[in-house]
């Protein structure tokens, strides 16, 4: 195992230094808490990380949850991460004061996943999914509903879960099957299969709280029939008693990675006694659920980040001891090996994994932190836009890029990278679920261009595409960073001009066509908004570089600088070919028929 | 009845320390509360949870950094905090003067702290504290009982065990397994924020010991590896471990 899977200087870097972030305290929200509580906050979840989840990392690995007897068994540490998430108040940290939670901000809940995540991204599914459940029933839950299940979900005793999934709707819940008949009697019979349902059960609780969507009997097809329900394992009786409620758990998946975590399959009224209680009003469901979306989708790319992050320190920590070669210029065989961090090859792999870590977590905390402003600032609108803008790509650049950054860190280690003895195959195969849950790359594709870029006449596009300029006009003004502003002013031009080009082919009613490349536009947004990130680090860096920095800290600017230069070299021209890929009016993917790939 | 905790800011137990100029470079490494003194700290709050002592006030003395390691301590429960300023090059003898005077103003019944530092290892605050004082010390507890104005306690001693009782007041340092330290919770650190923090200059006392430098120990050798037939690997080894490291059987 490696030392380290998160730089702490890196964090204060970002949220003090590129974001402010300590703004936020002057809002009335905040106004209970300051630089030093968020310093605290952070430092003890780097604390709990290190100690509590990241020594059973491997272990939950190798020892994954079973399926015995109807009863998910999974990894002691799971009852003892749920325990002291709850006692120590991080379930419902961001919750207001109403709600037993600490008001943080959402750009500090999402640090705190990001150290959480890198250090074991599957023990944090547990309490990660009990805040996002419980978070629903805070939204849109009845008092009643609050009083009985909040308490127990935030002291961590029992889990919460969102089940949307079923065997024939995964990313069109519109068919969703699982029906909900009204017994007139303040709850309904739930019936149906659910299936990828992430901690649907576990021993490690009490009880198991899903947030399911159902149907109610007679209600319209298609989503604007699907209904939200609370459906416990263990339901109160009129006693107060806890019985069974007729959910069992049908067995769990066997899956590549992301195995410290069940999966389950989930069967409700097998025996006609599930009992689902309505949360909010009928035939709502998909749009409270969409609600939360926006948490979750920055949740993935959040914890995408923080497996390629934590990669990228074990493959930096190996290439800096493990001796290799020589340098090209040595021509005696017999001098002394040199650490292979000395190779440029080697070099040009780490910097990959930096520019897309750290370009990805900046992206994370500059998202958030539109959320943030649009709860509680001026300007409520124009931040909430720009963040939902924002949020596709704030999933997928992360999830898709983090594959390869992770893959990088295997090549980095050469053999032994494809060893267990080393912890980056681990992370290889945790991060390949997040293309794929809260939304797959394709759907993201489809958000970004079919409905952000157009939403309220283009408002959202038009804001973050000021932004983005107001960042160049920022940089022309650096000596050292004009250059790199006019990369940023030619990258931005194309990317409008490929926009207007899929924008008139939609005006035109060709929609096949304008969505039939959407996931290589999305691909493209995320290269040309990571690069604006890393703009943003450069110019804190060299304003900091005039500063009179100590040591440490100029090493560590000029480690910026370095990779921030990385990105405009190797990763930013990527923009010139997607556009060629996107201006290119031969629909290949449309034109070729199913039956031509039968050979 | 109440306890008193000293606590020592050290250097992370996992960070690099490099030096410059025969000196710890400090610059941009992580500070904890003395993993010994977290102990304490625990000990102390669980005697408050146990209504045995009424108050825990924890105790530093160090430059204004310092006042983290106090922040952490009362966000794990303690009560209130005192920092004493002092130059943080203070010498043992001059870091003891500085808190048995602090905490001869507070007159606590039970004072607290780690046996040893996790930086610079040498044991002896707590001993000069109670020197300084008058009061009897036990260290290296591992259990309290606290009951009728005495401390029975349970110490290593040697590869096993010793109970001793004391009249309170006293000193009594700890030892890693006492307890197992908590986290501090969201509430616990919302709350640090707002408890009372008195700071005051430390009482003038001149070191005793000059540091002439620091050195870093000597490097890991690389391993020998003996590649040959087993009987002669056999042979190159058992002469190695004759001759050259000299390990006697």
């Amino acid at each position: 195992m490696a030392d380290k899977f998160v730089s702490k200087r890196n964090l204060k870097f970002l949220l003090y230094e590129v974001f402010g972030v300590d703004e936020l305290i002057e809002y009335e929200y905040f106004q209970d808490h300051s630089r030093e509580t968020f310093d605290m906050i952070i430092d003890t979840a780097i604390k709990i990380g290190t100690d509590l989840m990241y020594p059973v990392f491997q272990e939950m690995d190798a020892d994954p949850p079973q399926y015995m007897d109807g009863i998910v068994k999974t990894h002691p540490a799971v009852r003892t991460t749920m325990s002291e998430f709850g006692q120590g108040g991080w379930i419902n940290a961001n919750q207001s004061y109403e709600y037993g939670g600490q008001q943080i901000p959402t750009v500090i809940q999402n640090v705190l996943q990001f150290i959480f995540c890198a250090a074991n991204y599957s023990l944090n599914a547990y309490p990660g999914l009990t805040r996002g459940a419980a978070n629903l029933i805070v939204h849109f839950g009845s008092q009643e509903q609050k009083d009985q299940y909040l308490e127990k979900m935030f002291s961590g005793h029992w889990q919460g879960t969102m089940a949307l999934t079923e065997p024939d709707a995964g990313s069109s819940l519109a068919d969703i099957r699982t029906s909900a008949e009204d017994t007139g009697l303040g709850y309904y019979k739930i019936k149906g299969t659910k299936i990828f349902i992430s901690a649907g059960d576990t021993d490690a609780v009490d009880n198991t709280i899903h947030m399911m969507l159902a149907r109610i009997k007679g209600a319209p097809a298609g989503v604007k029939g699907i209904s939200l329900f609370i459906v416990p394992k263990y339901r109160s009786n009129k006693n107060g008693e806890s019985e069974f409620n007729d959910l069992t758990c049908a067995g769990i998946e066997h899956k590549l990675g992301y195995k410290g975590s069940p999966i389950c399959q989930l069967a409700m009224g097998e025996n006609g006694d599930c009992h689902g209680y309505l949360v909010g009003e009928p035939n709502k469901g998909l749009s409270y659920m969409f609600h939360m979306m926006n948490e979750k989708r920055v949740a993935v790319g959040i914890g995408a980040a923080a497996k390629a992050t934590a990669a990228y320190y074990a493959a930096l920590e190996y290439a800096q001891q493990r001796l290799q070669g020589r340098k090209v210029s040595e021509k005696d065989p017999l001098s002394a090996q040199i650490p292979i961090i000395e190779h440029a090859d080697v070099k040009r792999m780490l910097l990959f994994q930096r520019a897309v870590c750290e370009g990805s977590l900046s992206l994370a905390i500059q998202a958030a932190k539109y959320l943030d402003l649009a709860s509680v600032g001026e300007e409520a609108e124009k931040y909430d836009l720009m963040s939902d803008l924002l949020i596709p790509i704030v999933k997928t650049y992360p999830s898709e890029m983090g594959i390869l950054s992770t893959s990088s860190a295997i090549q980095c280690l050469g053999g032994y990278g494809f060893c267990r003895d080393f912890p980056v195959e681990q992370y290889y195969r945790d991060i390949r679920i997040d293309t794929l849950h809260e939304g797959t790359t394709g759907i993201q594709a489809k958000d970004l261009l079919g409905r952000k870029v157009t939403m309220k006449g283009g408002k959202a596009y038009q804001l973050v595409i000021e932004e983005i300029s107001i960042t160049i006009g920022q940089a022309e003004v650096i000596p050292d960073l004009k250059e790199y502003a006019a990369k940023l002013t030619k990258a931005l031009d194309v990317f409008k001009e490929v926009t207007d080009c899929l924008l008139e082919l939609k005006q035109q009613g060709d929609l096949e066509k304008f969505e039939a490349d959407a996931a290589i536009y999305l691909e493209m947004a995320g290269v040309l908004v990571v690069a604006w990130q890393w703009l943003m680090q450069a110019i804190t860096a060299a304003k900091a570089l005039t500063s009179g920095v100590s040591e440490s800290d100029t090493n560590f600017y000029h480690g910026k600088l370095y990779t921030f230069k990385y990105y405009y070299k190797y990763e930013l021209p990527k923009i010139e070919g997607l556009a060629a890929v996107l201006k290119n009016s031969d629909a290949i993917t449309i034109k070729m028929n199913p039956e031509l790939f039968l050979d | 009845m109440k306890v008193l905790v000293c606590v020592k800011q050290t250097f992370d137990t996992e960070a690099k320390i490099e030096l410059k100029d025969g000196k710890i470079a400090d610059a941009g490494i992580n500070l904890i509360i003395n993993p010994y003194d977290e102990v304490a700290v625990e000990g102390g709050i669980q005697l408050k949870e146990k209504k045995v002592v009424d108050e825990v006030v924890v105790l530093s003395a160090g430059s204004d950094k310092a006042m983290d390691a106090i922040r952490t301590a009362l966000a794990m429960g303690a009560d209130r905090g005192i920092l004493i300023k002092q130059d943080t090059g203070a010498d043992e003898y001059a870091r003891a003067i500085a808190l048995a005077a602090a905490i001869k103003e507070e007159n606590p019944d039970i004072i607290l702290a780690g046996h040893v530092a996790a930086d610079d290892g040498s044991s002896q605050v707590p001993t000069r504290i109670a020197e300084i004082l008058g009061l009897p010390h036990i260290n290296v507890i591992t259990e309290i009982e606290v009951a009728d104005g005495k401390a029975t306690c349970t110490c290593e001693a040697d590869g096993g065990t010793l109970v001793a009782e004391v009249v309170l007041p006293a000193v009594i340092s700890s030892q890693v397994s006492w307890n197992e330290p908590r986290y501090p919770s969201m509430k616990g650190i919302m709350q640090a924020k707002k408890k009372p923090v008195t700071t005051a200059d430390a009482a003038a006392a001149d070191n005793k010991v000059t540091i002439i430098e620091f050195a870093m120990p000597p490097a890991k050798q690389a391993g020998i590896k003996v590649e040959d037939d087993p009987e002669v690997c056999a042979a190159k080894l058992a002469d190695w471990m004759k001759n050259t490291v000299k390990i006697e059987v």
